[in-house]
């Protein structure tokens, strides 16, 4: 159906050209599900857009042939390939909140195809759409079609988009990280419906993800891209229980999976080459473990049976192990400590007011939404409380609202023995030292026109915790704390990799000696070899500093692995609360029972 | 992202823009302070015999209505020029600058009260502005160049506020609130940083508009007075000759045309250059 030459694509840039894809050979026959994982900056999503003809100005074809059955893509005029995606190709994007017009009807949205390549008027292509809303699961289908993008929610959005998607009847369905975005318990009710679109329909997909458990539930074969090259091609499960490559064991290693709690996870140290002169031989030699003197050679996709693995050593690496990380020693023996943070009966509703008749009659105009609602919790030094829920739930905000960074509506806070509550900003600098905060993205969080010894010397010289002539020597060990050499001390922000931004995010928020740190998501943002590292960190840090988290996660897995408490979160409310184990074991509340089915496994162990 | 162990990447040679500009905007302010020694004659000198003279060998660029020489006039217009432009912009951006990132950053009833207020300030001709303020006084240039800087704070005011709006939402804002620092702080050595290199592109184009609407306040009579040689000044007073001597106007109106295009070109490139964030965009 659909099969990939020996595709190479380069983007221009500055300086150079960067090898987003060298020598890419995919195939899926017809009716099956191929899965492309890789992280970021693998050439993923290239591979996507080339197949639907869809590559920007500044990509170039160097070589390759995308075959539609007998058709090539690439060498088709505009035209035709225009005709291709409006017929038997169609592509769903990974954000559900901006594909969508928001000035115009779903309907409209989901009938367009219709109306550009097949003639139909709008009237047909709106019922149309409606059969189509109904084909995806949505109730009400008839209602929906005349609604506004603005009025669904994330999983309706992506239903509607699947529908769109449906709509010129396609043979190729390519997804573009499709559930990306979502909720868990909303993602795996996407995966349902592609599986059953896949039998009714007899589709083709071409399924794109970073999340290789959501790869084993939904594909027949899947191929892992590292650097622009595939690395490892077979049947899915084959590839997930016995990976060959060092890379895909290393990314699986470095996978937190529910039900296997280690002290540490694998963690793949280094990063991605630089793929304006990519290395001559193996792209994988410099961060892999296994490599010998014969990785420096060209790798060729070596064909192990069912199996293709670009990697001279494969057969005999068929058996090994990636290497588990060494944790640091603690420097005193870990004890549950006396309690750090202790929060009772807190609350924060936000009120809407309703334009017009709000500003007349405040009480009959305003809408009340309680984002946290009537929670208890403490933590204890060196402990962890994982905090999960889906988006929505009031995570972020109960997390901001302890630290006083949004004002409470109700409840008292107690953190290192002192009130936090109820008292006026400026009685909170003492707080503040003992208190900090570890945010989602390391792009927003670090701002772009300081330098990482300016960001991590302000706390220090804020809080006067050291003379002005120790703050060099102070930043160094903040430095070394979070393993990153000391010449990044003169760095940007620009001039970091993801991890290391967020290493330096954590090296502020340590940076006055906290007691207590608020982790708002942090290893969301990161590829799995990357979350694997910050997780490892964050486990040392408590361990040898005795900081107490409030760790707050939408991926249970994470938490599961880290947290020694937790919490789960429902609209506003804590649900259910407990030891890890006990929670992840035998859950109580029917949400977290929920929560923990829709999890995607990476093994049938803990099912 | 720089390849591994490079603390600093190799500073970026100038852009071609930013030469251009620099070159331009460079020749121009040292003929102006030049104007003095090199000007060939006599700049407020009246001569009636050689009145109207087109650019010939003794004046290259020709004489005016009283018989001065136009080039000379122009090189000692340059220095007005430039000091009503800059110092006009210099105002509003002082002025301007804390009002955006007040109202972007409180938001609430201040951003209303100040947002506004500029409403009310832009929806009057600028030209219209500048002659209230003035009207009052007797003319002076600087008191020009403050009236013209007055009309500008507004656009300054509504610029800063939506650089502010984003950067205010930005997590490094929340870092700064959970280490106690104080609202100047965060304003003026938090966000300002971020807000430059809009503030600066903007800025170098006020700087233009400053030259114009100081050159048609002069026409007025509000601001630079005859016989100076302000090259709106010099426009305005060569209209009336437009058919017979049109290089009265020419001269300075070329001259207004390339310093525009001068700062404009510099203000481009130093935002390319400073902002951080688009330099790794290109590098990436």
């Amino acid at each position: 159906m659909l099969t990939i030459e020996n595709l190479t694509v380069h983007y221009q840039v500055l300086g150079g050209a960067i090898e987003a894809l060298t020598s890419v050979s995919l195939s899926a026959t017809k009716g099956s599900t191929l899965a492309l994982v890789g992280e970021s900056g693998s050439g993923k999503s290239t591979v996507a857009l080339a197949a639907m003809g869809l590559l920007p100005a500044e990509a170039k074809v160097i070589s390759g042939r995308v075959l539609l059955e007998r058709d090539d893509m690439l060498a088709m005029t505009p035209a035709a390939r225009r005709a291709l995606r409006g017929t038997r190709v169609s592509l769903v994007f990974q954000d559900p909140f901006s594909v969508l017009n928001p000035s115009l009807r779903i309907g409209e949205q989901v009938g367009e195809t219709l109306v550009h390549h097949r003639g139909f008027s709008a009237a047909q292509a709106f019922a149309r759409a409606v059969e189509l809303l109904d084909e995806v699961g949505i109730v009400n289908p008839a209602a929906v079609a005349r609604a506004y993008p603005h009025e669904l929610s994330g999983g309706m959005r992506q239903r509607a988009l699947i529908a769109g998607a449906l709509a010129a009847e396609p043979e190729l369905l390519i997804l573009d990280e499709p559930t990306t975005a979502l909720d868990v318990t909303i993602e795996a009710q996407i995966l349902s419906l592609l599986e059953r679109l896949r039998e009714t329909r007899g589709l083709t997909m071409l399924f794109i993800s970073h999340n290789l458990g959501v790869v084993r539930r939904i594909a027949d074969e899947v191929a892992v891209l590292y650097a622009g090259e595939v690395v490892e091609q077979g049947r899915t499960q084959d590839v997930l229980r016995a990976p060959m490559h060092p890379y895909t064991k290393g990314l699986l290693a470095a996978i937190p999976r529910l039900g296997q709690k280690k002290t540490h996870l694998a963690a793949i140290p280094g990063r991605l080459p630089d793929l304006r002169s990519p290395p001559a031989g193996c792209r994988f030699q410099a961060r892999c473990p296994f490599a010998t003197p014969a990785s420096a050679a060209p790798q060729t996709l070596l064909d192990l049976g069912e199996r293709h693995v670009r990697c001279t050593n494969a057969a005999a690496l068929r058996d090994a192990v990636w290497p588990a990380a060494t944790p640091m020693p603690p420097d005193a023996a870990r004890s549950a400590g006396e309690t750090v943070v202790d929060v009772a009966g807190l609350s924060k509703s936000f009120t809407r007011s309703r334009g017009l008749l709000g500003a007349l009659m405040p009480r009959l105009g305003r809408d009340e939404l309680k984002a946290v609602d009537d929670v208890s919790l403490s933590i204890a030094s060196g402990e962890v409380l994982g905090l999960v829920g889906e988006s929505g739930s009031g995570k972020t905000t109960l997390g901001r609202t302890i630290l006083r960074l949004i004002e409470p509506s109700a409840g008292t806070i107690t953190i290192a023995g002192e009130t936090v509550s109820g008292r006026p900003q400026r009685a909170l600098v003492p707080m503040r030292r003992v208190a900090q905060i570890v945010f989602q993205n390391p792009d927003s969080s670090l701002n772009p026109r300081k330098t990482v010894r300016e960001l991590l010397g302000r706390p220090i010289a804020r809080f006067g915790l050291a003379p002005s002539g120790e703050i060099p020597s102070r930043i160094n060990a903040l430095l070394d704390l979070v393993r990153l050499p000391s010449h990044y001390a003169e760095r940007y922000a620009h001039q970091m990799s993801g991890g290391e931004k967020q290493r330096v995010g954590i090296a502020r928020a340590l940076a006055t000696n906290p007691r207590f740190i608020v982790c708002d998501e942090p290893v969301s943002a990161l590829d799995v070899s990357v979350q694997a590292a910050i997780i490892n960190l964050l486990a040392d840090l408590r361990d040898r500093l005795g900081v107490a988290y409030l760790f707050i996660s939408h991926d249970i897995s994470v938490v599961a692995h880290l947290a020694d408490k937790v919490a789960v979160m429902y609209r506003g409310k804590i649900v259910e609360t407990g030891a890890s184990d006990a929670i992840m074991n035998a859950p109580q509340h029917p949400y977290t029972r929920r929560l923990l089915d829709a999890v995607p496994r990476l093994d049938d162990g803990a099912d | 992202m720089p390849p591994e162990g490079s603390v600093f990447a190799p500073r970026k040679p100038l852009s071609p823009q930013l030469k251009a500009g620099l070159a331009i905007t460079g020749a121009i302010i040292l003929l102006g302070l030049l104007a003095p020694w090199i000007a060939p004659h006599p700049w407020d000198t009246i001569s009636m015999r050689t009145r109207f003279l087109p650019p010939n060998a003794t004046y290259w660029l020709g004489t005016d209505e009283y018989g001065r020489d136009v080039l000379s006039r122009l090189l000692m217009g340059t220095r007005l020029s430039l000091a009503m432009g800059v110092g006009a912009t210099a105002f509003s951006l002082a002025i301007g600058v804390p009002i955006g990132l007040a109202a972007g950053y409180f938001r609430g009833w201040i951003d209303e009260a100040l947002m506004r207020a500029a409403d009310v300030l832009m929806a009057l001709p600028p030209i219209m502005l500048g002659l209230l303020v003035l009207a009052v006084t007797p003319p002076a240039l600087w008191k020009t160049a403050l009236a013209v800087g007055f009309v500008y704070v507004p656009q300054i005011a509504r610029l800063a506020r939506s650089v502010t709006l984003s950067l205010a939402n930005e997590d490094f804002i929340q870092a700064a609130k959970a280490r106690a620092e104080s609202t100047s702080y965060i304003l003026f050595r938090e966000i300002l940083p971020n807000a430059w290199p809009p503030l600066i592109v903007e800025a170098s184009l006020r700087v233009t508009y400053a030259i114009l609407l100081g050159s048609a306040l002069s026409f007025l009579g509000l601001g630079a007075q005859p016989p100076s040689s302000d090259w709106g000044l010099m426009i305005s007073e060569a209209r009336s000759f437009l058919d017979r001597a049109p290089w009265i106007a020419f001269a300075p109106g070329l001259a207004m045309c390339l310093l525009v295009i001068g700062i404009n070109l510099l203000g481009d490139g130093a935002r390319e250059r400073l902002d951080p964030r688009l330099k790794a965009r290109v590098k990436a």
